[in-house]
């Protein structure tokens, strides 16, 4: 167990030193420096971005977007999906609209989000939110509708009411299905946020990547996308681990049987 | 204490209109172990279902303890197949069972005692912290006894529960059930294709017709001293008029 994980860790090691090797490489032999700034270069960028604070304002904004849209689109979500897999009537109202909707993006819906909400946080809020629900959604609602049939039919003749049924044998049998949707979410939200701010902030991620690249920044552009990077991978591994803390026991026996 | 009169049931309509069951009649006794044997889709479940209030009759009817049976009721207690959906995966042994006790608005006080007991009924006492997905199959379903025992049913419906196990923990079970049966006194009604499992078990065998529109064409009465053998001349004879009835 213990020499698996340092087998893992050592080959996590390995893979970010090639590729480290690989972008110097790139940068400095095949393409050219301005076009692709050498590793050095983008980290004595960043330091002075770092010391100021200014990359980390940008980060908290982001952030903050994310936060507030992920959390509410998550809410909003599993409380409809919950009703659209438990009241038919409901989903089949509902599921055609859905349908539609689920389509659109949340970069297509940025120029009706400014006109909407300007170029505040409340569009941010608004775009994040539209990338979290759906997916949130569907996961939701196909995890109540397949709580399976028998362990709902054995809870009942044990003397389980509809709402016992519902809360302690459906919810539980669709938490996998809910915190997957939400984990894919975030990985979207993370990336929606981007053309976001790219199109409709003066702040945020985005915005340091839009001003950078008018400002012909490749430096600052990178500084940008390395960051991106770095975040969407800590907020996942927080995300498991969270999950791996809290949920374990309605997670596990996906793998398991 | 279970009667079945007249049942039918039709499921869809139009061109998808299918009769699974057509004229149903049996009376269960108190205490009697039934087993409703046939093949593959002879709408033996379907009875099953019914008895247990999650199906409706399109016609009939169907009366427990002289009452009809409109749903699910608490002196049922289904018993299925697949053990490990019909368990609660995210309770540990004794939970699952403490799942039962809350739901039936057991007294609090008498958990404890309640779980000991059906867990070494079944001999899953040391096993009390393990989760239904690291028990072997056979102990999943000692599980689903445990848990259907601890809230004291009158009537066990098995909807070939033991299906899904090897021929040897299958036998085992076999032995455990009939134990049970015969201290608890349950009333019993064993759901199988399995002839050799009927002879075994069952005091009548209700040998079903292949669907559309099955009935129950014999009902055979096994008059034998249990544990059978199914080498003994008796057991050997029932097995093959079954099999005659089956062909």
């Amino acid at each position: 167990m213990a020499e698996g994980r340092v087998r893992t860790l050592a080959l996590f090691a390995g893979s970010i030193v090639v590729a480290f090797a690989l972008w110097q490489f790139l940068s400095t032999v095949v393409f050219n420096p301005f076009l692709i700034p050498p590793p050095l270069a983008v980290f004595q960028t960043l330091l002075p971005m770092a010391r100021s604070g200014e990359i980390f304002r940008h980060v908290a904004i982001s952030m903050a977007r994310v936060g507030v849209g992920f959390t509410t689109g998550c809410a909003a979500a599993i409380v409809l999906g919950v009703l659209l897999g438990r009241i038919k009537l409901v989903n089949e109202l509902l599921d055609p609209i859905i349908e539609l909707l689920r389509y659109l993006s949340p970069t297509a819906m940025i120029p009706i989000a400014v006109i909407w909400f300007g170029i505040g946080e409340m569009s941010k809020y608004f775009l994040i939110f539209w990338g979290t629900f759906f997916i949130v959604l569907i996961n939701t609602t196909a995890g109540v509708m397949r709580a399976p049939i028998i362990r709902q039919r054995a809870a009942e003749c044990l003397g389980a009411s509809p709402l016992q049924i519902f809360l302690r044998v459906v919810i539980p049998s669709a938490a996998p299905y809910i915190v997957t949707g939400m984990r894919i979410a975030m990985a979207s939200s993370f990336m929606s946020i981007i053309p976001a701010e790219i199109l409709a902030a003066d702040s945020g991620i985005g915005f340091l990547l839009q001003q950078s690249s008018i400002l012909l920044q490749t430096n600052r552009i990178f500084v940008a996308l390395l960051t991106i990077s770095v975040l969407g991978f800590v907020f996942d591994r927080l995300f498991r681990m969270a999950v791996d803390r809290m949920l374990s026991r309605y997670m596990s026996y996906i793998t398991l049987t | 204490m279970l009667a079945v009169r007249n049942v039918r049931k039709v499921f869809g309509a139009d061109a998808q209109r299918y009769v699974a069951l057509d004229g149903i009649n049996l009376e269960i006794a108190q205490g009697e172990l039934i087993c409703l044997l046939g093949p593959s889709g002879c709408g033996k479940s379907t009875l099953l279902n019914i008895l247990a209030g999650f199906e409706e009759v399109s016609g009939g009817e169907v009366q427990f303890e002289g009452a009809p049976v409109r749903g699910a009721g608490k002196d049922r207690v289904m018993f299925f197949q697949d053990a490990g959906a019909a368990l609660l995966p995210w309770l540990s042994v004794e939970e699952n069972v403490r799942f039962a006790l809350r739901v039936r608005k057991v007294p609090k006080g008498e958990w404890p005692g309640i779980i000991d007991r059906s867990l070494a009924m079944v001999g899953l006492a040391e096993h009390r912290h393990k989760f239904p997905a690291q028990l072997s199959g056979g102990m999943r379903q000692r599980l689903q006894i445990a848990r259907a025992l601890a809230v004291e049913p009158k009537v066990l419906l098995m909807d070939e529960p033991f299906g899904a196990l090897d021929a040897l923990t299958r036998r085992r079970m076999h032995g455990f059930l009939l134990d049970i049966w015969q201290r608890t006194a349950k009333t019993i009604v064993f759901v199988t294709h399995d002839i050799a499992e009927a002879v075994t078990l069952a005091d009548r065998i209700c040998v079903m017709s292949v669907g559309p529109g099955s009935r129950i064409v014999e009902v055979i009465r096994v008059d034998l001293p249990r544990p059978r053998d199914l080498a003994d001349a008796g057991a050997g004879k029932i097995f093959r008029q079954v099999e005659a009835l089956l062909a």
